[in-house]
């Protein structure tokens, strides 16, 4: 677990992205195959110079009609063969990595949504989707062009050196002597622009970042009249960015023409040598012209080649980022052995809880855990039906001991059970049903009210959606709506005001039938009137079930059976409201300073109303 | 028939032209240099066919027919291919070199231009706008743009080279030249029809790929909903429907592509087999010599891959033109007119005077604020009170300038400071976003820290004020964030603040806190804020009570109280609420 995750060769990487996507490697072999007899084509056309000079023309009025044309016949039945099996293996290498690509981003949205909270919170939601889009595309870009490259000019290498050794080998020897060092030149060229293009990737991400505040915070931008100051800012992240988009680009540029010069180089080199050896050696004029298309084409590839070796470091990287969600450890996982619920309402014991994020424990000796911990030690027993607050500052863990419940992590240490039965041998699509979390500040989909509301049971009816409606007292808000049901809520057109959308939460709650609900409350209020239809319905939801609040106002822990105090994650102060206060222990101090806010008119004002 | 498609075409080269030009104004000489490059890389490809046909014809030729070959024509052949070869070479560099300053320079210039034009469009311009779609204008957009930039050089180069070769295959012999007179349009005809082709499947493709991407962000953004309600498969299936049309269309594309490349290799290799046939009989017919045919085979060998880039020009140029003109829309946009601008001083001894004063988002929309008359003392605090969407945060953003008004508005003069609703943290470090260009002391700072409760916090950070908060100010909580922007605000010791529902994301000990010590420490300090919560209220001198956009009166809270039983509700939802459960307690009690 500790282990750092990512940190793999490529090879490594790459046969691991072989093993998760195992569609790639079938038929991988044939595939190859095709392409090999597609990169065959390229050297019947030397071959048809060289056996044409030296069989077919020597010289004025000696041509042999007949063999020309028979040659050319041969070449052209070939080179449309080898086109079509060109054809073939491109069209089954691609259509392939578009299969595997598309397993893999099933694989990994499935993974995603199982990882734990605590990891969609720590890493930036953003990364997690970029994983999924941009960075399988990285390996969609190379299949289409870098995979295709390796297949096919690989093997024509190695096709065209067998076609030189056959004509000459002194020849062969010459040319691959002096196109070596071209390997090395190419070699250096490329580490540097892998590092060139890395910044100027992370510059151009700087420029994003910068370009988007400027949108983005645009109100808050000119709230304090600091445009010129990120005008400042973006200008200056503008110009890194083209300065090393340039710098990478100058260096590319020498990729290419080294590979020409090396071709020129290989040409002298070779018609040299066969000048030198001339006719003696059983070499023909043919076979001398025949050198001098090959090396070409033989170094055509080299330079093409580190293009493709940039494109492959590109997609080794997007597939070690892929690979590297895919190793981080899935959320509470589901027990192979799980255990039915009792029925009806749910008691809730917590043993020994203790929670510490996992990545803040890294590295850290097991003495410091309970320092780093969110939730230390916690002991508690909730009877069936009971409703208590959870009550404590910002970051004293009443939010975690919530999630602990509706296991959405699980505990460091200890053990929470549920009508008897510990978490962690609950079904999860059984827990989903019997364990219900209330969010205030809901997410909705950018869909209608009845699609969002569904989400709980996809194949609720619209008259049960209404029945719980009705039960929640919402009838006559809902019949109010433009389009009733059908009205499209949620996206960021904000349609319907905050209070709306905790309404729509609370359906949505409704339509399952649960015997433990976790209501988080919203930290930021609406406005008053709704507040108190929200309660209403929440109060309704609630009864005859343990409720569990993460109380950020002490209204609602007021109104609860029981209240529970945290501070740093241990649990200081257990009781009801009225015990609470009697004890005029850390409860009672935030009760007064609420009382306090909240007096917000003198006792004559009420006299006069009433 | 053929004449609307004709006028077609002609339109869109015009088109072509007016972005190509248009772009080319921006760097001119760096687009020289490299179009120099290009040519001149065009002129050593002729001449590099023509060394090679010389090598062979005078050097090896010789050697194989009349053994004794003089060294120096072999010092001249060699020369003479590896001269070229290197002048081939460094036009290649100065091209690409060039080309590429010249594309990341013209989008430096763009996004640049952008980016400006939001900076001085005024908050009224972006409503109605949509961020993510702006953002892209400034970047992806600009991208698009710029993309055609680069191979303009080489394609103009492979236009001369074109005809520079034609001609001299013509030149060598008329059938050799004929039969590859033939092939070049057909490549480029055959280059154009597949983009055009592919086009609709990249794009369906491209579609594709955003409404998956959409909806991933949705879901993940969704999350905790996802997990509550165990529908993890579910999702992963509904995604995986999306992720499999971009299977589909980028198969589609993919069968496409496969039938296109196996021809991009096969045509000018028949060519090339034909040349050989032809030039055989030309040879021995005594037209041609074997050099002649060879360097023509080499020729169009050096041919086929700027026919290529000829093709890839065309098919990015519609993605560069709609890039373009998405990037006009924004520049050749007015700017506005400032709504600050519009704002006059108040006279001494006020802070804020408001006469009349209204706000209308759109000529077809009601308005959402309208005659508010207010007048604050300087140093006075106005809680401003109502319900959800009575125009509480308008009132509060047309007085701070950030949307238009109607009316009069005059405040007292001096540093101003707002507190939005949502508190927007910059990528940078804790410091640059509290000084956010300007400059203040360490000292200034804590104290700003500590008026706004958030020492405690910042002292706990690793690199204190120097921490980086990541963008958007992920790394720290809403309430954390919030403190920050209060304590932005308070730095600059305003004489007017006004705040938009600023304790909100505060526990009520926290909130008391800061309330607390703006009483104490910015006494002076005239002070608007829009309250959800009695506290505030009780803070306040007086209290703006609105309604539907409209002021409905400014008065004492205990006056307000009297006046207006809405008013009455809306504050004392809280305190009915805790009487109602202190109630029921109470019952309970007597119950047990």
């Amino acid at each position: 677990m500790s282990e750092p995750m990512g940190r793999f060769t490529a090879v490594n990487t790459i046969s691991r992205g072989l093993k998760e996507a195992p569609i790639l490697r079938q038929g991988l072999g044939v595939t190859w195959m095709f392409a090999a007899v597609g990169a065959l084509g390229r050297v019947v056309v030397p071959i048809l110079i060289q056996q044409a000079i030296d069989r077919g023309i020597i010289g004025v009025g000696q041509v042999d009609l007949v063999t020309i044309l028979v040659f050319g016949a041969i070449a052209a039945v070939s080179l449309t063969v080898a086109a079509t099996c060109q054809r073939i293996a491109i069209l089954r290498l691609g259509s392939r990595s578009e299969k595997a690509l598309y397993d893999l981003r099933v694989r990994l949205i499935g993974h995603i949504h199982r990882l734990s909270l605590a990891d969609h919170n720590e890493q930036r939601r953003g990364s997690l989707t970029a994983r999924v889009t941009s960075d399988i595309d990285t390996l969609t870009q190379f299949f289409s062009w870098g995979g295709l490259a390796w297949l096919l000019d690989g093997t024509l290498m190695l096709i065209i050196a067998a076609v030189m050794l056959s004509y000459n080998w002194v020849l062969a020897l010459t040319a691959f002597f002096v196109a070596a060092p071209l390997v090395i030149v190419l070699r250096v060229v490329q580490k540097r622009l892998v590092v060139a293009y890395e910044r100027a990737r992370s510059h151009n991400a700087d420029m994003t970042t910068s370009i988007s505040e400027v949108v983005s915070g645009a109100r808050t931008i000119r709230a304090y009249e600091a445009g010129d100051y990120f005008a400042g800012l973006t200008r200056a992240a503008v110009h890194r960015r083209a300065t090393t988009q340039i710098r990478a680009n100058i260096i590319s540029a020498f990729l290419f023409p080294s590979g020409e010069v090396f071709s020129v180089l290989t040409i002298a080199a070779v018609v040299s040598m066969g000048v030198w050896i001339g006719p003696a050696g059983g070499l023909t004029a043919g076979a001398v012209v025949g050198f001098v298309f090959l090396a070409y084409r033989f170094l055509e590839p080299v330079a093409q080649f580190t293009e493709v070796l940039d494109q492959t470091q590109t997609a080794v990287a997007g597939l070690r980022r892929v690979m590297s969600v895919l190793d981080m450890p899935i959320g509470p996982p589901e027990a192979e052995i799980t255990t039915d619920l009792p029925a009806g309402v749910l008691n809730i014991v917590c043993d020994g809880v203790t929670f510490a994020y996992p990545s803040r424990l890294e590295g850290r000796m097991e003495s410091r855990l309970l320092d780093d911990a969110v939730i230390k030690d916690l002991n508690l027993t909730i009877p069936a039906g009971q409703h208590v607050a959870l009550v404590g500052a910002t970051g004293s863990g009443k939010t975690t001991v919530a999630r602990l419940i509706a296991r959405f992590a699980d505990p460091t240490f200890g053990e929470i059970r549920i009508g008897g039965v510990p978490l962690h041998l609950v079904a999860n699509d059984v827990l989903r049903t019997r364990v219900a979390v209330v969010s205030q500040e809901p997410f909705l989909f950018d869909d209608s009210l009845i699609a969002n509301v569904r989400f709980a049971r996809p194949d609720a009816t619209e008259a049960e959606v209404w029945e719980v409606i009705g039960t929640l007292g919402l009838t006559e808000w809902a019949e109010g709506l433009s389009d009733g049901l059908w009205t499209v809520v949620g996206g960021r057109g904000d349609v319907m005001s905050a209070g709306e959308r905790q309404l729509i939460a609370l359906i949505r709650v409704g339509l399952i039938n649960p015997g433990v609900l976790i209501l988080d409350e919203a930290t930021s209020s609406v406005d008053a009137r709704s507040e108190v239809e929200i309660s209403r319905a929440l109060a309704s939801l609630a009864r005859g079930r343990t409720t569990v609040s993460i109380a950020h106002r002490l209204s609602t822990a007021a109104r609860a059976d029981r209240v529970l105090v945290l501070d740093h994650g241990v649990l200081v102060e257990d009781g009801t409201h009225a015990e609470l206060i009697a004890a005029e222990g850390p409860y009672r101090l935030l009760y007064e300073d609420w009382m306090r806010s909240t007096r917000s008119s003198s006792p004559d004002h009420l006299d006069q109303r009433s | 028939m053929s004449s609307p498609v004709q006028q077609g075409r002609f339109r869109r080269l015009r088109a072509a032209y007016r972005l190509i030009s248009a772009l080319v104004v921006l760097h001119p000489k760096l687009f020289a240099v490299a179009l120099t490059g290009g040519v001149s890389f065009a002129v050593a490809t002729v001449a590099s066919s023509l060394a090679i046909r010389w090598v062979i014809d005078n050097v090896i030729i010789v050697r194989f027919d009349q053994p004794p070959l003089a060294g120096s024509q072999l010092l001249i052949g060699l020369s003479l291919v590896i001269g070229i070869g290197l002048l081939r070479s460094v036009a290649v560099v100065v091209r690409r070199a060039f080309a590429g300053m010249f594309q990341w320079r013209t989008a430096e210039t763009l996004s640049r231009s952008v980016a400006e034009r939001f900076l001085r469009q005024p908050m009224s311009w972006f409503q109605g706008r949509s961020e993510g779609d702006l953002i892209a204008r400034a970047g992806v957009d600009v991208e698009a743009t710029v993309g055609v930039l680069a191979p303009i050089p080489f394609a103009t180069g492979a236009v001369v080279l074109l005809g520079l070769s034609t001609a001299w295959l013509l030149w060598t012999d008329l059938p050799i030249g004929v039969v590859a007179l033939v092939a070049g349009p057909t490549l480029l005809w055959a280059n154009v029809r597949y983009q055009r082709r592919a086009e609709g499947h990249f794009t369906a493709a491209q579609s594709h790929l955003g409404d998956f991407s959409g909806a991933v962000h949705e879901s993940l953004d969704g999350v905790n909903l996802v997990k509550a309600y165990g529908a993890e498969d579910r999702e992963t299936r509904r995604l995986g429907e999306l992720a499999a049309m971009v299977r589909e269309s980028r198969i589609a594309a993919i069968r496409l592509r496969a039938t296109f490349e196996a021809l991009l290799e096969l045509v000018p290799a028949l060519t090339n087999v034909s040349l050989v046939v032809v030039g055989a009989v030309r040879i021995s017919s005594g037209d041609l010599s074997i050099g002649q045919l060879t360097a023509a085979v080499f020729m169009f060998s050096l041919l086929v891959f700027p026919l290529r880039l000829i093709g890839y020009v065309l098919s990015d140029l519609p993605r560069s033109q709609a890039g373009w003109a998405r990037i006009n829309e924004i520049l050749s946009d007015p700017v506005l007119d400032d709504p600050r601008d519009q704002i006059l001083e108040a006279p001494e001894g006020w802070g804020v005077t408001a006469v009349q004063v209204g706000h209308r988002p759109a000529p077809e929309i009601a308005p959402t604020l309208r005659d508010v008359n207010l007048d604050v003392r300087s140093g006075q605090v106005l809680a401003v009170v109502g319900a959800t969407g009575s125009g509480k945060t308008t009132l509060i953003e047309v007085l701070a300038g950030l949307r238009s008004h109607t009316g009069e508005i005059r405040l007292a003069p001096g540093p101003m400071a707002v507190v939005l609703q949502e508190a927007f943290l910059f990528a940078g470090s804790l410091r640059s976003n509290l000084c956010l260009g300007q400059e203040f002391s360490d000292e200034q700072i804590w104290t700003a820290l500590d008026w706004a409760s958030a020492t405690e916090f910042v002292s706990e950070l690793r690199h204190g004020l120097d921490t980086v908060v990541g963008e958007r100010g992920v790394s720290l909580s809403g309430g954390q964030r919030q403190r920050i922007a209060l304590a932005r605000a308070l730095l600059r010791r305003p004489v007017l603040l006004l705040a938009d529902d600023v304790t909100s994301a505060l526990d009520p000990s926290t909130e008391n806190a800061v309330l607390e010590n703006l009483r104490v420490h910015l006494s002076s300090t005239t002070v608007v804020m829009v309250a959800s919560r009695p506290s505030t209220i009780l803070l306040a001198d007086q209290v703006a009570f609105m309604r539907d956009g409209a002021l409905v009166e400014q008065g004492l809270h205990s006056d307000l109280m009297t006046r207006h039983s809405d008013y009455r509700e809306i504050v004392e939802a809280f305190e009915t609420d805790r009487q109602k459960s202190g109630g029921s307690r109470a019952k309970r009690g007597r119950d047990e």
